[in-house]
């Protein structure tokens, strides 16, 4: 195989993995013209180099202040060195706001879902929760944190409530909404054919509500880490996490730890992001992204 | 081995059905004293002009929508319990597929719920029914990567293959071109020729309720009512030649006529 093959056949596997559920179900294999490429369409440097740009010439403007406002923000390289210096320490912190991010928002995603699907089949349920879930929803969680480290102490206990607190929603209104906006069709054939309640929640309702559950994900997310990082915030002084690290470095103007936590942060978050997005292709290869079918 | 022997349909009977929606408190009669029948293995056409009730009607029928005044019955049963016996397929006006599920999960849907109600049935082999909707070769396919028609298709197909003795159709050709259209007529007339089953089959398109129906029910608008009943006694089995029929003309005309006075009353 040339080198030309090598890479066209590549790019027709990556169009592939795109639609695996298209390709593999047409049970064709995919026999395509090797085009002739040039080197522009070939490493896809249309992707790739215009981020990058963006990052390189960010990075220079970050230096040029650093360098001049010292006070400002601290040198990358200085950052990068605090790191280096005691690792163990940013590990340590790292692994506990994981932990606070994966419990919380794994627990909100659950109960969110499950919530969700009490709701739609008993719309009682809905009328008695709803109200409450609004009045919560519409509290800034930074105001409800501080109570709730009062009531349960220093532990993990209060930091997984309010990630809870603030992933569920996201996913507690989107799973509704999805298991709601089902084609009326589709459920007009199962009702004519006595189609049972949990038989219509299992063949419809469910995979139907995956891409809302999904798009629910991509708020709830961020929204966790966020829960996270406000919980550690104001239990600051029992000293674990990224948050109360940035926290205390931050309250001694150490612009290092501080930008160092920051950016494991920005480390966390695209981790989950990154899973996420990899998840969702798998689950909704069916889903063309609200685009409208052929 | 001929399959309308085996089962010809149910006898379908509406007998004085009234149906009201309240529009801002106000009850509007969208069917007034409604009689239909429809003898097993009949194709039945309703027609009318839009908001007549045409759906309303095939809706109290298939009981998803409960009647006001009058009753319904499939085979001498009730509504809900020839549902409960998996006795009517239904195609809606769009083909309501499932996105994840390929052409043949699609179609095997309604076999896959209720399955107490599939003994002692005849369920038709799927990939030989879709083969005979001319998708043989699409099983593995999923319903985007199909055209309007054929995923119109496939909804045909579902609700044929757990073979009910009665179908209902609510203008199952309607978001096609004209051209996909007297295609899928064809289809449908070719495969029903075939499996005869109680037909309701709801048009705009008087050509099409012409070829496919042994009646054609033209109904009127406000209050929805049967306005005229015509025997379409073109022999059987049909194929493209019958537009060519001076009796279909003649048909023709006639609905057409009948529809143009229920359209005028309407002004009044
Ligand atoms: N749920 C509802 N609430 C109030 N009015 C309704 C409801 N469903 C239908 N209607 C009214 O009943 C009348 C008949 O509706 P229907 O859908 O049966 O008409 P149709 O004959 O099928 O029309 P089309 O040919 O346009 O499909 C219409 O005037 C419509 O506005
Ligand atoms: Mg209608």
């Amino acid at each position: 195989m040339s080198s030309t093959e090598k890479v066209a056949s590549a790019i027709v596997e990556l169009e592939q993995a795109r639609q695996p559920g298209a390709e593999k179900a047409a049970g064709k294999s995919v026999t395509r013209a090797v085009p002739k490429v040039s080197a522009w369409t070939r490493w896809r440097f249309g992707l790739w180099i215009p981020p990058l740009v963006t990052f390189v010439l960010l990075g220079i403007a970050w230096e040029y202040v650093a360098h001049s406002n010292p006070f400002v923000i601290p040198p990358l390289g200085n950052i990068a060195e605090s790191i280096a210096n005691d690792p163990s320490a940013y590990w340590n912190n790292l692994l506990v706001t994981l932990k606070e991010v994966a419990v919380g928002g794994g627990a909100a995603i659950v109960l969110g879902y499950l919530l969700a699907v009490l709701m739609c089949e008993f719309k009682i349920l809905e009328r008695a929760l709803m109200p409450v879930v609004m009045v919560i929803m519409v509290t800034p969680v930074i105001a409800i944190a501080p109570a709730l480290v009062v009531a349960f102490g220093f532990g993990m206990l209060p930091k997984y409530i309010v990630t809870i607190i603030v992933a569920i929603f996201p996913i507690l209104i989107n799973s509704l909404a999805g298991l709601r906006a089902v084609d009326p069709g589709t459920l007009d054939v199962l009702r004519v054919v006595d189609a049972s309640r949990w038989e219509i929640f299992w063949r419809l309702r469910l995979p139907g509500s995956m891409p809302y559950f999904f798009a629910g994900l991509r708020i709830a997310i961020p929204f966790a880490i966020i829960g996270a990082a406000v919980a550690e915030f104001v239990a600051a002084g029992e000293a674990a996490g990224l948050g109360a690290m940035i926290s205390i470095a931050a309250s001694q103007a150490n612009l290092e730890v501080t930008w160092a936590g920051i950016s494991m942060f920005c480390v966390l978050g695209l981790l989950f992001v990154a899973v996420l997005t990899l998840l969702r292709r798998r689950v909704l290869w069916w889903d063309n992204h609200g685009r409208a079918p052929k | 081995m001929n399959a309308a022997l085996t089962t010809a349909g149910a006898e379908v009977t509406a007998r004085g059905v009234t149906k009201r929606f309240g529009v801002r408190g106000q009850p509007v009669t969208v069917l007034d004293d409604v009689d239909l029948r429809i003898a097993p293995g009949e194709f039945v056409s309703v027609i009318g002009p839009s908001g007549c009730g045409k759906s309303t009607l095939l809706r109290i029928i298939a009981g998803l929508l409960d009647a006001d005044e009058g009753s319904v019955a499939i085979n001498g049963e009730t509504v809900p319990q020839a549902i409960r016996h998996k006795t009517m397929g239904l195609v809606p006006q769009t083909p309501a597929l499932l996105p994840w599920r390929s052409v043949r999960d699609n179609v095997l849907l309604p076999t896959q719920v209720n399955t107490a109600a599939n003994a002692g049935r005849n369920l038709l082999d799927v990939d030989e029914l879709l083969t005979s909707f001319g998708l043989g070769n699409d099983l593995r396919k999923y319903p985007r990567q199909l055209s309007g028609g054929m995923q119109q298709r496939v909804a045909i197909a579902r609700a044929f293959v757990f073979d009910p003795p009665v179908l209902l159709m609510d203008e199952p050709f309607s978001a096609l071109d004209e051209i996909t259209r007297d295609q899928q007529r064809l289809g449908l007339l070719d495969f029903w020729q075939s499996n005869r089953r109680s037909v309701m089959f709801i048009t705009h398109s008087v050509p099409e309720a012409i070829l496919l129906s042994d009646r054609v029910v033209l109904m009127a608008a406000r209050p929805g009512r049967i306005a005229e009943v015509t025997e379409i006694d073109l022999p059987r089995p049909r194929d493209e030649s019958v537009f060519l029929s001076p009796q279909f003309r003649e048909y023709e005309i006639r609905i057409r006529e009948g529809l143009r006075r229920v359209m005028k009353n309407v002004e009044h």
